[in-house]
């Protein structure tokens, strides 16, 4: 019998935005009749530059090629396949820096399989972390998160086990879990990663949280421009269901949970978790007071955990590896490993999980690789667009909670956007309030209104015609949306603009 | 909303007729389902092209030139944002990150993502799509 040989090939979707679809389908033609060849769809190592990255595992090797510039439309057979491989200097993705560098606990299985293949997630100690809190309870597994120290990832940075905490603590006959995975940052993906590369250790996680607080039913807000991430949900809960991961008698015990999947439809600020309830209920997506808490009174009224994608997904991990895989790493509200998101102007983007702290300079040169058309940094955005821009001077920052607090910006979902000098920062600023304005929801009239005065106040410095009285007038503008806004789309749209001020002044004068 | 989202799939927009069966069938006012289809943008009283094209204007993209593509697009087209081609094959649009950042600019057309999109490499798709479909 010959040798089985196995042929990667990302269904993801920035590997497919630039080809991999086509690859997959020429190869699959070239490999009819051979049984000895396999062709696996897995996920993307999340190192983007290299897509469409090809692996072939063989004789228990497994190295890739990125066939980004390579041309296959011309091959007309398998060997010849196989000889171009061998001909491009195929390498072990796990040998390159970018890779071996990071610490990957929570994206430590993508792109190693298919992202569906159950067998391989449980071998890879896929549902290890369920087993774990069954075994030791509810009440000790909210106990587990504390002592791992985790924050949530969706912006906020608010201490995960707390939340779980009071979500326990409430006698309710009923609670609902939902999964905040509107991911609406602009240079954000790593929910999107998780969700297409390994959707089981999300749902694991989902399960996890449900169990541990006594909620029985689970939603998944998904945005509606991941098309592809709402494929492998959907098939990943089709498959738990007959596994009897999910739904009634979970792994032989008396816990019962269900996950619906809902779709958003294009709305930024229903990424705020009380909008994203009433869109969740059909309403449209506007923001309520709070109190009460969520986690008192949320979803049909009753408490509801609310958590981001990669703050569920880490719960598989920290309760089948144990507390200290987190908590060795950090202090204070930065413990663990952060995904960053390396993108924008830059050669190497991609997904940068390592311990909180690393500085923007080793992140943009030692990860980067420097910008994509090697023309110097100007700015970097940190943290989406209520997220602060900091100039090249300033790389030398390392990136935690805290430092970017104590730098009047939030680290939020840990998007890095990288700017060359050809940026007009004063467009920047315009298009923080553009922004705010489009997505406003429309309840305080400083966000609804202001932001609109915010774009005609920086239009005027951008067109030169603009007078001290406007730039007192927009410094006036930003401190009453500071203020008096009812959330964070409106509080914190003057913390790009201010930062544009204050770090590139020359630019915001005539 | 995953009536809407049905709905919508099935022909295209949301017209007066489903509105008026939406509102009966959950017990609402034909109001209040209007209300809920213009707050998203993603949900359309009118007909759309075959092509909706949706260029990210977020920030990442911007980083490397989105605004140009899209003004390029624009006149391509002779389409503004929002507007569908008078033979309804294309919608053009703009889209707020679809979370290809690190390969922008990004452009989706209906459901594919097009990394380091350029005018050329939108329209060499949109024509082989054509083909195809003209070959079909
Ligand atoms: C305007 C706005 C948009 C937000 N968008 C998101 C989002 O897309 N995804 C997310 O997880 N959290 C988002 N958040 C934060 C949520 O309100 C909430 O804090 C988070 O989902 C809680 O999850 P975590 O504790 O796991 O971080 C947003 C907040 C605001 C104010
Ligand atoms: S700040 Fe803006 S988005 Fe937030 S509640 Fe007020 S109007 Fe709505
Ligand atoms: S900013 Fe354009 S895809 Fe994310």
């Amino acid at each position: 019998m010959t040798d089985q040989i196995k042929i990667y090939i990302p269904k993801e979707t920035s590997a497919c935005s630039v080809g991999s679809d086509l690859i997959a389908e020429k190869i699959t033609d070239l490999t009819q009749g051979y049984n000895h060849i396999s062709i696996v769809r897995n996920g993307s190592w999340g190192a983007f530059w290299l897509e469409p990255f090809v692996e072939i595992e063989k004789d228990g090797n497994r190295t890739g090629v990125s066939y980004l510039n390579k041309e296959t439309s011309h091959l007309s057979s398998i060997e010849e396949f196989f000889d171009d491989f061998y001909n491009s200097q195929p390498f072990n993705i796990q040998d390159i820096a970018f890779i071996k560098r990071q610490t990957r606990l929570v994206f430590s299985r993508i792109g190693l399989y298919d992202p569906l293949d159950l067998n391989q997630y449980r071998n890879s100690h896929g549902y290890k972390g369920l087993e774990k809190s069954f075994e030791i309870g509810q009440q000790q597994t909210i106990d587990e998160i504390k002592k791992s120290g985790l924050n949530g990832r969706g912006g906020a940075a608010f201490p995960t086990a707390i939340k779980m905490q009071t979500v326990f603590d409430q006698e309710s006959a009923i609670k609902y879990i939902a999964c905040n995975a509107d991911e609406g940052d602009g240079g954000t993906f790593s929910d999107r990663l998780i969700m297409e590369c390994d959707p089981f250790s999300l749902i694991e996680g989902m399960t996890i949280a449900a169990y541990s607080v006594g909620a029985n039913h689970g939603y998944i807000y998904l945005r509606s421009e991941y098309p592809l991430a709402k494929y492998f949900l959907t098939e990943a809960i089709k498959i738990l269901k007959t596994k009897n991961l999910l739904g009634k008698n979970i792994l032989g015990t008396n816990f019962t949970f269900d996950i619906e999947l809902r779709i958003g439809a294009g709305s930024y600020v229903c990424g705020e978790e009380t909008a994203m309830m009433e869109s969740i209920e059909g309403k449209r997506g506007l923001v309520r007071s709070k109190p009460p808490l969520p986690a008192i009174k949320g979803l049909f009224n009753q408490p509801t955990l609310i958590n981001n994608v990669i703050t569920l997904a880490s719960l598989s991990s920290i309760l089948s590896f144990g507390t200290e895989i987190f908590s060795q790493y950090g202090s204070g509200k930065s413990i663990g490993t952060m995904p960053y998101q390396l993108c924008g102007n830059i050669k190497h983007g991609g997904l940068i999980e390592i311990p909180f702290g690393i500085t923007l300079d080793e992140m943009i040169y030692d990860f980067g690789a420097g910008t994509f058309n090697d023309k110097p940094v100007h700015a970097v955005q940190i943290g989406g667009p209520l997220g602060i821009y900091l100039p090249a001077n300033l790389l030398n920052t390392p990136l935690t909670v805290e430092t970017l607090i104590n730098l009047k910006g939030s680290l939020g979902h840990g998007g890095v956007i990288v700017f060359d000098d050809s940026t007009n920062m004063a467009l920047q600023a315009k298009f923080a309030m553009d922004f705010c304005q489009k997505e406003s929801c429309g309840k305080c009239t400083p966000c609804r209104i202001g932001s609109v005065r915010g774009v005609e106040l920086i239009d005027k410095i951008y067109n030169k015609t603009a007078v001290n009285a406007d730039r007192i007038l927009l410094e006036e503008l930003c401190e009453t949306l500071e203020t008096t806004s009812l959330c964070a789309m409106g509080g914190m749209t003057p913390n790009p603009v201010r930062s544009i001020i204050k770090y590139f002044p020359n630019e915001m004068m005539n | 909303m995953p009536a809407l989202h049905a709905v919508q799939k099935e022909l295209g927009h949301l017209d007066n007729e489903c509105i008026k069966t939406l509102a009966k069938s959950f017990n609402i006012s034909n109001a209040e389902v209007i209300d809920v289809i213009t707050y998203y943008d993603d949900f359309r009283l009118e007909k759309e092209g075959q092509y909706i094209i949706k260029v990210c204007q977020a920030e990442a993209c911007q980083s490397l030139g989105c605004r140009t593509l899209l003004d390029t697009l624009k006149s391509h087209f002779e389409l503004d944002i929002g507007q569908t081609s008078n033979d309804h094959s294309v919608t053009l649009k703009e889209v707020f990150c679809l979370g290809n950042c690190a390969l922008s600019p990004s452009v989706m057309i209906n459901e594919d993502v097009i990394g380091r999109a350029s005018s050329e490499k939108i329209l060499a798709y949109l024509s082989e799509k054509q083909n195809i479909s003209h070959n079909d």
